[in-house]
């Protein structure tokens, strides 16, 4: 029974092209291909009962339709059990039908195949974080095109939801827990990149928590992963702060202004003074130490870039007075070097538009790196 | 016994005093422990609620026209509390209490041909509390407000920094007990206060279903009550229960959340399938087809709503056979559904159909759930729910079923009720005028946002990508449609309780008890107990010009009572 009702699903199913089809959006991984047919196949469903109902309804009122005072008619019928237990019955064959076919379905995108392509996945309050096998980071997810991928995936503060619309697969990210989500995508060519969202509502910045997804020839991939790892290190260390980080700062932008104004963090505006004991090295934490009692030789922080660092990897630790404690550790996302960018860019502050985070002295040519 | 019996007490025009003249000043209000009293209380004091509600659902939808920031001062923190206010607001304020409180309030121990329900005194009480949860929700507005959305969820509602979170909870506690209190009456209401002669099987189905909700009232919301509390002391004294940095887990709020708030889609719907029961039969004239297979379904639905909250959780990471149980069952819900979809179709086969204004909500009602219901099972199917959870498609199933579905059915029960419970007619073309231009901007609203969700538009979003930017636009287009048509309609109920036409004791030409006695009824319902027929039997109905009403003919009654209906 089964069998030949796939094929007229699949019939039934509207052409899936590049562009999308009249009611998805376009079709791009291997799970889009048993899902869409099924949509449609729902689709067809609804519209033959809906207009069904509507048309008796519509021919009942204009048919049936009285004038006051007229005389009632009594002639209906008040029950009639084999009709009535049909319209029981017929639903429930077509759902049990529909049922099966999108459990089987389902049982195989919660398995991922045991030669998948593993991306490590953190999410935390607004940022995502794609981790590859050799090391190699990125903002942006990036992918082998032809062969299963498997994400698994956490979240570091509150719930997220991991989902990419042209490959249908969506899995919340759950704090405390790992979960996976697989897919293949095999189109290289138009519609990259991808939409990737945050499904499940986090806060502030629930709605910018969307990142693309770039699906590469594996060749490509394999030579961007090359790349990717190594961005940071290619970067000489004098050109660190100015190179890398305005990228860097990209992910602390959404809390951290340059400007002074107050965000879910503190500004960087003055931070430099105030960790060095000058204008501002007196203000409180939320414990009523200061910036002076903490800072300095042999103190708790002996100089103000291990207080810097510390707060960046162990944020909670000490909280600036008026703040919560809101910011993701990046404890395992950035390295060293990374947070040496950091600070430079701290120290040289006013060398940036106060606005974007562009440095705005010329830099020196250089050659082209790239992290998305 | 089948018909109606035309020899039955009226107490037409004979005593002017009614309900609402019986006593006079604040404090007979106040006080007061008649259920249609109270009734009227709820019901102003749902509507109130409705239009805030209302006014967030607007400031949404126009904060949406654009992607970013539209209007000047909301950011996406504002725009956070707007739709968090606005789920809250409508769920727990309005539709949840709206027909069993306030309509049913009014109607049930009537169709009983009861004095009143069985604890007058708990039944102000759970008025009272309502009052209390409606303050505390102003409070926590005082306090810096919520963005939790409206299902708290953990850990985020347990860290957000916003100041409100725990005087709403404790609101939201409080209006649970409210609920419950209302639950409770009506349960003993209805066991033990129908009339003799009113077997469980002759009950109005309004009756039916207002008795399917006060059970899983009862039954559920005290689990919701113990979560909220959860989430308070977990706020205040850093207990670990659903926060995993202090091993907790997350997912079992879910489950605790859901384990009430899927059966309370049911406390809103099911009241609005009673009074569709009602609506239909009536305008048409002709008796419910299927009386049994109604009344059943709504118990089945009772119970089959407390075995699917599963299926809000299928991409939480739940077991995959815990998924595939609550796909299986959820998909069980359709089938009560449909069969009440079906037999209403069919009673306005060989109907006597009037197009009033309770009409056209009725039809209305059959449409939007229809469309609502179909698309469950894009939802209920594993695979495609994947693609379309927390997508704007939920956001149009849901609204489909509990505005385009429930308060659509509540909007139609007023109308329907307004003449008994006011004394007074509204205008019916404008009062129809209104439901069209409802229609129309309902499906403009979210028939939209079925593709959007979809194309892939997640919901909760303050913020955009350009490409769905067009389909923002016709739904907010839309919701202003719609918000026309009920300001449309308040001017057409409250006008009406000054240039109102008197109405008659049985203007539409119902049978049950209600259109029994005067409209307003008097302070005490019926001096006598009235005897019961088949509510449905229409047959005795005679119009009357100079009444502008319904009235029974003895010569058409004693004609019914030689053919009885089978
Ligand atoms: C989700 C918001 C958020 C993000 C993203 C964020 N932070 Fe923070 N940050 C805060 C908050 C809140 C504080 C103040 C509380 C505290 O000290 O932990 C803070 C404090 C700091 C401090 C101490 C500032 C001071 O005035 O003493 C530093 C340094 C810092 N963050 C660096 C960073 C860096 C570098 C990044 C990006 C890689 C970043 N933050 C990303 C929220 C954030
Ligand atoms: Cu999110
Ligand atoms: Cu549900």
């Amino acid at each position: 029974m089964i069998a030949p009702l796939h094929t007229l699903v699949a019939a039934l199913a509207a052409d899936t092209t590049p562009q999308g089809t009249a009611w998805l959006p376009p079709a791009a991984s291997n799970i889009a291909q048993s899902v869409d047919p099924m949509f449609y196949a729902i689709n067809w469903i609804c519209y033959i009962f809906f207009f069904g109902i509507l048309a008796a309804l519509v021919y009942f009122v204009v048919k049936y339709r009285v004038r006051k005072g007229q005389a009632f008619r009594s002639d209906g019928p008040l029950h009639h059990l084999p009709l009535e237990t049909s319209w029981a019955v017929v639903p429930l064959l077509i759902v049990i039908v529909i049922f099966y076919i999108g459990f089987r379905d389902f049982l195989n995108i919660s398995t991922p195949p045991k030669n998948a392509y593993v991306v490590q996945v953190t999410a935390q309050k607004w940022a995502w974080n794609f981790k590859y096998p050799n090391g190699a980071t990125s903002d942006d997810l990036y992918v082998p095109a032809g062969r299963p991928v498997q994400l698994t995936m956490r979240a570091s503060d509150v719930l997220h939801c991991c989902y990419i619309p042209d490959f249908r697969v969506k899995k919340d990210l759950v704090p405390g827990r790992y979960s996976y989500l697989w897919f293949q995508a095999d189109d290289v060519s138009g519609q990259n990149p991808h939409n990737l969202f945050c499904t499940e509502y986090c806060g502030t910045g629930h709605s910018t928590m969307n990142r693309k997804v770039h699906v590469l020839a594996q060749e490509d991939f394999d030579a961007w992963l090359v790349e990717q790892s190594q961005w940071l290190d290619k970067i000489p260390e004098e050109e660190l702060f100015f190179r890398a980080g305005p990228k860097i700062y990209a992910r602390c932008q959404q809390c951290h202004s340059l400007d002074g104004t107050k965000g879910i963090g503190p500004s960087w505006k003055g931070l430099w003074s105030r960790v060095h004991g000058g204008e501002g090295s007196n203000e409180k934490f939320g414990d009523g130490s200061t910036y002076a009692s903490l800072i300095g030789p042999g103190k708790k922080y002996a100089t103000p870039e291990d207080y810097l660092r510390n707060s960046i990897l162990n944020p909670g630790s000490e909280l600036v007075g008026g703040y919560g404690n809101a910011m993701p550790s990046f404890k395992g996302q950035l390295n060293d070097k990374a947070i040496d960018a950091v600070i430079g860019m701290m120290q040289h502050l006013d060398d940036f538009d106060p606005k974007t985070g562009k440095y705005l002295k010329e830099a020196p040519a250089a050659p082209k790196v790239s992290m998305k | 016994m089948t018909t109606i019996d035309a020899s039955r007490p009226i107490d037409l025009a004979s005593r002017p005093d009614n309900y609402l003249t019986h006593t006079r000043g604040f404090l007979s209000w106040a006080l007061t422990l008649d259920h249609k009293r109270i009734g009227v209380m709820y019901m102003a004091a749902v509507l109130v609620s409705f239009f805030v509600g209302g006014v967030f659902a607007l400031l949404v939808r126009t904060e949406l026209l654009t992607p970013g920031q539209t209007i000047p001062g909301v950011t996406a923190d504002v725009y956070n509390q707007f739709f968090t206010l606005h789920g809250a607001i409508m769920v727990f304020l309005v539709i949840i209490p709206s027909i069993p409180a306030a309509l049913g309030n009014f109607v049930l121990p009537i169709m009983l041909g009861a004095k009143d329900v069985a604890f007058p005194r708990l039944n102000l009480g759970s008025f009272y509390l309502w009052l209390a949860g409606a303050a505390f929700t102003l409070v926590s507005l005082a306090m810096g407000g919520f963005d939790t959305g409206w299902t708290f969820y953990t850990p985020y509602s347990t860290t957000t920094t916003t100041g409100g979170v725990i005087p709403v909870l404790f609101g939201v506690f409080i209006l649970g007990f409210s609920s419950i209190f209302t639950g409770m009456n009506f349960v003993v209401t209805v066991h033990k206060l129908r009339p003799p002669g009113m077997t469980w099987f002759r009950m109005p189905l309004f009756l039916w279903a207002i008795y399917a909700t006060a059970i899983i009232q009862v039954l559920a919301t005290p689990v919701l009550a113990i979560t909220l509390m959860l989430v308070v002391i977990e706020r205040t004294i850093n207990i670990g229960i659903f926060d995993p940095s202090m091993g907790g887990d997350p997912v079992l709020f879910q489950h605790f959340f859901w384990f009430y708030s899927h059966p309370a889609v049911y406390i809103m719907i099911l009241p609005a399938m009673g009074i569709i029961s009602e609506l239909i039969s009536v305008h048409a004239h002709r008796h419910i087809f299927g009386y049994k297979f109604i009344a059943l379904s709504s118990i089945a639905i009772a119970i089959f709503s407390f075995l699917v909250w599963g299926h809000h959780m299928f991409t939480s990471g739940q077991s995959p056979l815990m998924n595939t149980l609550f796909s299986l069952i959820s998909f069980s819900v359709a089938i009560p559904s449909a069969v009440k979809v079906f037999n209403w179709l069919t009673t306005l086969y060989k109907g006597n159909i009037s197009l009033t204004t309770p009409m056209w909500y009725a039809l209305s009602f059959m449409v939007l759930f229809t469309i609502g219901g179909l698309t469950g099972i894009h939802l209920a199917t594993l695979n495609t729910d994947v693609h379309l959870h927390d997508t704007y498609f939920v956001v149009a199933h849901f609204h489909y079923v509990m505005m385009g579905s429930a308060l659509i059915g509540m909007i139609g029960g007023l109308h329907h009720w307004w003449p008994k419970m006011t004394g007074k007619m509204y205008s019916e073309k404008l009062g129809t005028a209104a439901c069209i231009i409802i229609f129309i901007g309902f499906n403009v609203t979210f028939f939209t946002q079925f593709y959007l969700g979809a194309k892939g538009m997640p919901r909760r979003y303050y913020d955009y990508l350009p490409e769905y930017q067009t389909y923002h636009v016709i739904s907010t287009i839309g919701s202003y449609i719609m918000a026309s048509g009920f300001f449309l309609t308040a001017y057409c109920l409250l006008s009406s309780l000054y240039s109102g036409r008197k109405a008659a004791a049985n203007p539409w030409g119902g049978g049950s008890l209600e259109w029994q006695c005067t409209s307003p009824p008097p302070h005490d319902n019926f001096a006598v107990q009235p005897s019961v027929g088949d509510c449905y039997d229409f047959r005795a109905l005679r119009w009357d010009e100079t009444t502008q009403g319904y009235v029974n003919d003895p010569a058409l009654a004693a004609e019914a009572a030689r053919n009885p209906l089978h």
